[in-house]
């Protein structure tokens, strides 16, 4: 699970997971509750899906995201306008951000949230998030991906 | 005579006049991903205007929508699925779901797997199978999506189900069938009375198979849309004789199931399954099944 651990150090999170209760199955991970376990057996998708590493390059699920909203340190939540474009894939301007938790750093990530407190994503803070014209956090991943997995 | 004026005809003997339908997109909200988001009101503020469907638990009726409704953040978020109604009667109708083995036998793209794991409160464990790996990865994104963790999915052809030695509390069935026309305007010229007895003989190999499965005083709920009774009543009168499965009275919208086909007299119980014509749900058949334990 080291993957998973590493990419939630990125956030400010701490985050472990018990080896007895996860599973990894063509390089995608899964965490899975004690009935589960005992089934697992050349599954195609098992309990809650956590993320996978494709050549190298671990992608988060949103579970794992939503995991890791009450520990994570950085987050920035948006404006209604900002997260209509965050989910339609586009980045967030500093205009659109009404609050940010956590780093402020550029290159480090951070889950974007919407006025609600709802995990839409994350990305790379690519700028000084105080400028309203620059592009602050880099889209990397938002839940309109599952729009467009299906096309 | 068309293709069209056959079934017409045919659906003119079973007891009902042919009418054309036009259904509404209807949503089933997921109570567990929902919960305390005040979801109509959200939607409502995105222009989406909602009906509760009166027979449905969590269901609504999208009467008017400014946004599409399988877009919204609200959609994204899982908080709620798109689901016509009638497809939403099914997982209803088990009692006492949570903490219990489920079987969903035929589960891709997974609408009832959902609904059956919001009722289960990801609770229990729900075995999902379907012989289309391609449809799997609609599955699995929608298990993603509304953040399922009672489920397991497997690639397997529901009459192979046996394969996993389980023996399972609840069977949902919603079985591979030859559909309706309602909101398919194509139904009429597509499909054929050899297909409708294909898809018959497909869905009793499913039923024994998955019968086998099923635990001393278990559940199956058997649906199709398919208004062909080769696939809904004739089936049912034949689990009943061969698989040792009584069927049980619910309480659905519908009327009763046919007790008599083509001068076929079949089980009387048979009236107790529910057959949905189209009017304000897409057509549907629906059965409970049980397994009584032996004396």
């Amino acid at each position: 699970m080291r993957p998973l651990e590493t990419f939630a150090e990125r956030l400010g999170a701490k985050i472990v997971f018990n080896p007895e209760f996860t599973a990894e199955k063509s390089q995608r991970f899964y965490l899975l509750n004690p009935r589960l376990k005992k089934l697992q057996s050349n599954f195609y998708y098992a309990g809650l899906y956590l993320g996978k590493v494709k050549n190298g390059v671990f992608f988060p699920s949103f579970n794992l995201l939503n995991m890791l909203l009450p520990v994570a340190a950085n987050k920035v939540v948006i404006d209604p306008k900002a997260a209509w474009l965050f989910i339609c894939g586009r980045d967030v301007f500093g205009s659109g951000i009404v609050k940010v938790m956590g780093s402020k750093r550029k290159g480090d990530s951070s889950l974007v949230l919407n006025e609600y407190g709802e995990c839409l994503g994350f990305g790379w803070i690519t700028s000084d998030l105080g400028s309203a014209e620059r592009v602050a956090v880099k889209n990397v991943l938002d839940v309109g991906d599952f729009l467009r997995r299906e096309t | 005579m068309s293709q069209k004026q056959f079934f017409i005809d045919r659906y003119s003997k079973l007891g009902w006049a042919f009418k054309e339908t036009k259904l509404k997109q209807s949503i089933r909200i997921n109570q567990i991903d929902a919960k305390g988001k005040k979801l109509p009101e959200r939607l409502r503020g995105l222009g989406v205007e909602l009906e509760k469907i009166p027979f449905l638990a969590a269901g609504y009726r999208v009467n008017k929508s400014k946004v599409s409704v399988g877009a919204t953040a609200e959609y994204l978020l899982g908080m709620y699925s798109i689901q016509e109604a009638a497809a939403q009667i099914p997982a209803s109708l088990f009692t006492a779901l949570g903490g219990k083995m489920v079987l969903d036998a035929c589960a891709a793209p997974g609408g009832k797997t959902l609904q059956l794991s919001d009722l289960m409160g990801n609770s229990g464990v729900i075995t999902a199978l379907d012989i289309n790996k391609q449809r799997l990865n609609a599955l699995a994104n929608h298990l993603e999506r509304c953040h399922i963790s009672n489920s397991i999915v497997y690639n397997i052809d529901a009459r192979q189900a046996g394969m996993l030695n389980r023996k399972f509390d609840r069977i949902l069935l919603d079985v591979p069938c030859s559909g309706n026309f309602a909101g398919d305007d194509q139904w009429f010229y597509r499909r054929t009375l050899d297909d409708v007895e294909r898809n018959a003989e497909v869905q009793k190999a499913i039923l024994k198979e998955t019968a086998s499965c099923l635990s001393d005083n278990g559940e199956i709920v058997y649906s199709t849309c398919s208004l062909e009774p080769e696939e809904d009543e004739l089936n049912m009168d034949w689990a009943i004789k061969n698989l040792g499965l009584q069927i049980q009275k619910i309480d659905c919208i519908g009327s009763s199931g046919l007790t008599e086909v083509s001068g076929r007299k079949l089980d009387a119980t048979v009236a107790l399954c529910r057959r949905l014509w189209p009017d304000v749900t897409q057509g549907f058949f629906v059965c409970k099944l049980k397994r009584e334990p032996k004396q």
